[in-house]
């Protein structure tokens, strides 16, 4: 029964891989050139690395902050209140966020739909930080405090111990939550739909207009751009994870826990 | 420049940890806290390196506070049980991080005070466990500190190894003229390594003093035989019979209901035995180190 | 505290409006509402199901595959979704799926289980091999329903509760592999807002905002039931 729910498993796990080569083979009559030229892909293009890197890069920020925070201090109720936006689909976030931004209702310092994606960035940044939170949490509950305190009895400065007693720790999650992140915001429908504007629109939803509304007889754009773009998050990955191997290695052989 | 322990108290909980510790460190002593687990010895050098709050008392500093002052700026250094270096820097970098111009020649300096010289480049897991201590030590000493904490730096090492590493650390600390606090369970360690003792018991000081004091009247100091002016541990001597010598007993000194004798040579030389027959001339018990 | 409770605060934030407008408490589509409940039934119980036994094979395995298979099983987590549903709907689409409760079954599977799996892998790490190892000496049916089912259910409950997340999440891959015939609650939402029904907009979140909670709290109740009954076997 164990094996055969291992295989199975295998199988499920197989299939984005199998989708992957689906989408290679669907795209091959592309005109990659005409794909690079287009504008409104290229906008598509800066609009969602802007929201992905900014997203990502404060959702980790925050989620890290608040991880140390709540171990240092002793926190608990916040740290179960932290948890809650996780339990909140993102199409209802989404919305919330909308009702919040929008109209007569909203607070009406920004438009709920507005050319830069502050409302699709808040709503990422809510419903991802107790992610990165959860993930940090784990960590900083098992980091070794004895690190920080020897680093602040060799007189570091406060950056240095937290560079040096804190930081190599954390490199593993923080690797690992940036790019489940990335890959999660940069190629998404539902929230960008819902709060983004008519242009430019995120690479997700521009992907997933055009194939579902049959307005764009040619397909194959669509499944070239998911497939480039999942080989750009892919290279991301590989790179990032062979650059810091050698160091992660290091630190996995010679930390105290 | 001395260290004054004033009236310490500190609370975890509801549990009184330290009750009013009182001790002074005289300048370039090494000065060992002695108490069993859960006695509050290493909360009061948590207190001193900065990294511990006190409720109320004082710790002063050649007659300075250094309660307000934070960890990194007090220029009060530690060696833990564990050597705790940088996993992500190698042994070189961990020492260089800390010496005051980021300097791998200031840190070449102290890796070879610590006879690891030839291991600047070399990665945390290659070194043995005493090794690490060593860099741990250097790296320590490399952050230039008016006082070094050791925090039983030597519990997790060997019996062997233990006794080479307290030599050592004791003898480099008295070298560079560095005042010392060193906390430990161990009596013997603290017999081998310090000028000065505080026991402790349940966050109360019970005695300070000298060695030789806690020798003659503390519980658990007598296990210990003097061979030519320096403390060795009864488990490192071996004591044999032997013709030639003669020895006068000079004081008796009763514990655990057994009498330890004091005895001297001719040349004035002394050396403290685990009885206190007189013996004839030319009959004498001859201490040595046990062989390797 | 006051820092506690500003983060507390920003928190909340968002929940206020849900009390914005009133939600209209028509069920336009009770069809949305079965088929969320039935693939919440189904995709939890799988994705428990899957993910415990691949982490705890995982754990114990000596096989040489091991690494392999870790890697593959978690490699989907840095594959977009919406790159692996357009390649899915192409899968689907040659297998004549498109359109049923099978394919939209088996595409949210395939997005749910990476996370699973992570959930479980790390949960059974931070009990850690120790703990399971001295529950490996009794026989299989006692280990399980004495030792395996209290020490995991926590860890179950939490699979259960991020499938159901991630599945209510879900519009376009409902939308595109059931091919608009398969409504869910998270579908209808999206209709209604497009469609400018606040009203209905609202009940729509309301409903996908409480799944959650509703789950959390029956699996809560049947855990203590469970552990209860166990413990008083034990007696």
């Amino acid at each position: 029964m164990l094996r055969s729910s291992v295989a199975v498993t295998i199988m499920v796990s197989l299939l984005p891989l199998t989708a992957l080569v689906f989408l290679a083979i669907e795209s091959m009559g592309m005109d990659w050139g005409s794909l690079l030229t287009n504008e409104t892909w290229r906008d598509s293009f800066v609009t969602t690395i802007y929201v992905v890197s900014v997203s990502t890069g404060l959702s980790l920020v925050i989620g890290t902050w608040l991880a140390r925070t709540v171990v240092q201090k002793g926190w608990r109720f916040l740290s179960s209140v932290l948890r809650l936006p996780m339990f909140v689909p993102h199409i209802a976030a989404a919305y919330l966020f909308w009702l919040l931004f929008t109209g007569m209702n909203g607070i009406g310092w920004i438009e709920a739909n507005e050319r830069n994606y502050v409302t699709v960035i808040l709503t990422y940044i809510w419903k991802e930080t107790p992610f990165v939170f959860l993930m940090m949490l784990g960590t900083y509950e098992q980091l070794n405090r004895g690190y920080v305190e020897m680093a602040k009895t060799l007189q570091l400065s406060p950056f240095d111990q937290f560079k040096h007693g804190e930081l190599p720790f954390l490199m593993k999650p923080l690797l690992d939550s940036a790019w489940i992140l990335i890959a999660f915001i940069s190629f998404a429908y539902e929230i960008p739909a819902l709060l983004g504007v008519t242009y430019p629109k995120l690479i997700g939803v521009l992907a997933y207009e055009r194939l579902s509304t049959g307005l764009y007889l040619e397909a194959t754009e669509p499944y070239a751009v998911a497939l480039v773009w999942t080989c750009l998050v892919g290279i991301g990955v590989f790179l990032s994870y062979v650059l810091t191997a050698s160091i992660r290695r290091r630190i996995e052989r010679g930390v105290r826990r | 420049m001395s260290l004054n322990v004033q009236n310490l108290y500190k609370q975890f909980g509801t549990k009184q940890i330290l009750n009013g510790v009182d001790f002074e460190v005289k300048p370039h002593d090494i000065h060992a806290i002695v108490g069993v687990s859960g006695s509050g010895k290493s909360t009061i050098l948590r207190i001193i390196a900065g990294l511990e709050s006190t409720d109320s008392g004082d710790v002063k500093w050649n007659h300075r506070s250094l309660i307000p002052i934070p960890a990194h700026k007090r220029r009060v250094t530690m060696l833990s049980q564990t050597a705790l270096l940088f996993p992500h820097l190698t042994v070189g970098e961990n020492v260089t991080l800390v010496t005051r111009e980021r300097s791998r020649k200031q840190a070449e300096h102290w890796l070879r005070v610590v006879q690891l010289g030839d291991r600047y480049d070399a990665e945390i897991h290659e070194l043995s466990g005493g090794e690490q201590q060593r860099v741990s030590l250097a790296r320590a000493l490399a952050a230039e500190p008016e006082l070094l904490l050791l925090d039983e730096p030597f519990t997790n090492l060997d019996p062997k190894l233990k006794l080479d590493l307290q030599r050592f650390i004791r003898d480099l600390v008295k070298e560079l003229n560095l005042t010392a606090v060193l906390v430990t369970h161990d009596r013997e360690e603290a017999m081998l390594m310090a000028d000065q003792v505080t026991l402790i018991d349940e966050g109360k000081v019970t005695r300070t003093g000298t060695v030789a004091e806690l020798y003659d009247t503390a519980p658990g100091f007598g296990d210990f035989v003097m061979l030519d002016g320096e403390l060795r541990p009864l488990s490192e001597v071996e004591v044999s019979e032997a013709t030639g010598v003669s020895v006068q007993l000079m004081k008796k000194i009763y514990r655990f209901g057994q009498c330890f004798g004091e005895y001297q040579f001719k040349d004035g030389r002394s050396v403290m035995l685990p009885t206190c027959e007189t013996y004839q001339t030319g009959m004498i018990y001859r201490i040595k180190r046990k062989e390797e | 505290m006051i820092r506690q409770g500003l983060l507390i605060c920003l928190t909340f934030i968002p929940f206020i409006s849900l009390f914005f407008v009133v939600p209209s408490f028509e069920i336009e589509n009770n069809m949305a509402i079965v088929h969320t409940i039935g693939l919440i039934v189904i995709l939890s119980g799988i994705n428990v199901w899957l993910s415990m036994m691949c982490a705890w094979w995982l754990l114990w395995t000596d096989s040489r595959w091991k690494h392999v298979i870790e890697w593959l099983v978690f490699l989907p987590l840095f594959i977009p979704m919406l790159a692996t549903l357009f390649g899915l709907y192409l899968i689907l689409a040659e297998a004549g799926l498109i359109g049923t409760y099978v394919g939209v079954t088996l595409a949210l599977l395939v997005v749910t289980i990476p996370y699973s799996i992570r959930l479980a892998y790390n949960g059974m790490a931070v009990i850690g091999r120790p703990l399971l190892e001295q529950a490996r000496i009794l026989p299989s049916r006692r280990r399980v329903m004495y030792v395996l089912y209290p020490l995991f259910s926590r860890l179950m409950r939490t699979i259960a509760l991020f499938t159901t997340v991630i599945l209510l999440s879900q519009f376009a891959l409902i939308q595109l592999i059931g091919a608009g015939l398969i409504p869910t609650v998270t579908t209808e939402l999206y209709q209604s807002y497009a469609g400018n029904n606040r009203g209905l907009a609202l009940s729509n979140t309301w409903m996908l905002i409480l799944f959650p909670v509703l789950l959390y709290f029956l699996l809560s109740g049947w855990d203590r039931y469970m552990v209860r009954m166990l413990k008083g076997r034990l007696q």
